[in-house]
């Protein structure tokens, strides 16, 4: 469903130019239907990876591609659903025109977009704010909306990046759930996220990523079999590859 | 194409209910009652006056709706990275330039043809109260002057893009446009003015001259657009130059889009 193969990207910063290498070599491939957890510390990579993987950035060489198809190849996205870190929408449009683009944009007929609207903004909590300007929303309202944003053209793969920031426990309950239905329905989701006990319930698998290189991939399952903590086994990694100061 | 109209639309929508658009509204409404007070006030030319006065608070407020509303709907998706939600669409990054564009030149007609209706409404009526000053008076050259004004501000936020395209901050998009804006205005009479110095006493040296004459062809010349003056003493321009400022707006403002699109395929959104 989701491949990326040998990824490397850099990026040049201030005014001398710096090069920062963001991506180094990363290799993932994701299948249908799973749930993958993308775990880093800050900077670490997590948020190139899936803007290489929705075309916001090119990658310097190697290859990404959902479903077959090219990340660089538009049509792609009709399949894709994406949610931004700390999204942020048009202050006067209002969450049921923001939903009526994205549907449109996407090209479902008028029909199809009002049904998914009702259906996304019940599940979400946010009937009731539908008519009222997103500039009114709080952050949380607003992390919401995005997510329905992300899923009103009923996506096969849906990319996250940290879902639950800005949530209270409600909102994280609702976004969990939601997770969780997309598991059921056999829909491929990605997601980078903080929050390891988030992790550890929705993902299948995980992959740990420092300094721009993936640095382990495996079962959650396995890695909690010997009694150790997600947190244990990310903070090993981290440590493993040199940035001691997480503890 | 339905992804062009979809970002059309909710760019018109969301600068339409831009707070800006009220302000401007009251002030372009303002303008006018200051045109039928002035008008009262004065003696003679008091059609001139009032025709001129009406045509240059619509330019003013035009303008004021593409720097301050205009920009915003562009630049701050940057600022803001509001284009994100855009780009993970199934749309083209030159889908997103020409649809945002045709959102932004429909807010400009739609603002233009309000504002037209209070110049209108404001020059009617002193007009009323002194029929007897408005001998050459059309009412033709009026509508021609305001929607000349109209392409001169969607050229103008072309270049805008054309200006975001390429920087990092919409401050940055709204300097170079005002800048763009002030030579477009001024730099066919600064052009004669330093081929032909004699006649005003000055010796500009030949560096000058050049980089006069290189940014003569590089900005649009505005100037072709503002024919107020004309319009206040009832003279009418002549078929063919309405057709070559038409062709000229039409010209560069696609060129303009073009470059701008051409540049955004290639950008990075990190």
């Amino acid at each position: 469903m989701i491949k990326i193969v040998e990824v490397s990207k850099q990026f040049k910063e201030g005014v001398t130019a710096k090069r920062v290498q963001a991506l180094q070599g990363l290799s993932l491939e994701i299948g249908q239907g799973e749930v993958f957890g993308f775990l880093g510390p800050n900077g670490a990579g997590k948020s190139t990876t899936i803007k290489i993987l929705i075309n916001l950035i090119f990658p310097d060489s190697g290859s990404a591609s959902i479903m077959g198809i090219d990340a660089g190849d538009k049509t792609v996205r009709r399949s894709v659903g994406y949610l931004p870190e700390n999204p942020y929408f048009y202050d006067y449009l209002t969450a049921e025109e923001l939903l009526w683009f994205g549907g449109r944009a996407s090209g479902l007929a008028k029909g199809v977009i009002r049904q998914r609207t009702e259906l996304l903004l019940g599940k979400l909590n946010l009937l009731e704010a539908r008519k009222r300007p997103l500039r009114t929303y709080s952050k949380g309202m607003v992390q919401r909306a995005g997510l329905a944003l992300a899923l009103i053209h009923d996506p096969q793969v849906v990319i996250l990046d940290e879902p639950m920031s800005g949530l209270d426990p409600i909102g994280r309950k609702m976004v969990g759930d939601i997770i969780l239905e997309l598991k059921g329905e056999g829909k491929t989701v990605f997601f980078s996220s903080h929050i390891l006990s988030d992790v550890e319930r929705f993902c299948d698998r995980v992959g740990i990523i420092v300094g721009g290189r993936l640095r382990l991939v495996d079962r959650v399952d396995n890695l909690l079999a010997e009694g150790a903590t997600l947190e244990d086994v990310f903070l090993a990694e981290v440590a493993k590859a040199g940035l001691k100061e997480v503890f | 194409m339905i992804q062009l109209w979809s970002v059309a639309a909710i760019t018109f929508k969301e600068g339409l209910r831009n707070r800006a658009m009220y302000g401007i509204s009251i002030l372009a409404l303002l303008m006018m009652v200051a045109n039928l007070l002035i008008s009262s006030m004065i003696m003679q030319e008091v059609g001139k006056v009032a025709v001129d006065m009406a045509l240059s608070s619509a330019s003013f407020a035009g303008l004021l709706l593409v720097l301050f509303v205009g920009i915003n709907l562009l630049a701050k998706d940057l600022d803001r990275k509001t284009i994100y939600m855009v780009l993970s669409r199934p749309i083209s990054r030159s889908q997103y330039i020409v649809g945002k564009f045709l959102g932004i030149a429909l807010l400009i007609i739609v603002s233009m043809a309000l504002l037209s209706l209070f110049a209108a409404a404001s020059i009617y009526l002193v007009k009323l109260n002194t029929p007897g000053y408005f001998p050459r008076f059309s009412w033709s050259l009026v509508g021609l002057s305001l929607a000349f004004n109209t392409l001169a501000l969607i050229l103008l936020a072309a270049l805008s893009f054309l200006f975001a395209s390429f920087t990092s901050t919409s401050f940055i998009s709204l300097m170079l446009t005002i800048v763009a804006y002030l030579i477009g205005n001024s730099i066919n009479d600064v052009k004669a003015l330093v081929e032909a110095p004699q006649g005003a006493g000055i010796a500009p040296s030949p560096v000058i001259v050049k980089v006069v004459q290189i940014a003569y062809y590089m900005f649009p010349n505005l100037s072709f657009f503002d024919i107020k003056t004309q319009v206040a003493h009832g003279i009418a321009p002549s078929g063919s130059y309405v057709f070559w400022t038409v062709s000229y707006g039409l010209v560069y403002t696609s060129l303009a889009v073009a470059i701008a699109c051409a540049v955004f395929s290639k950008r990075e959104f990190p």
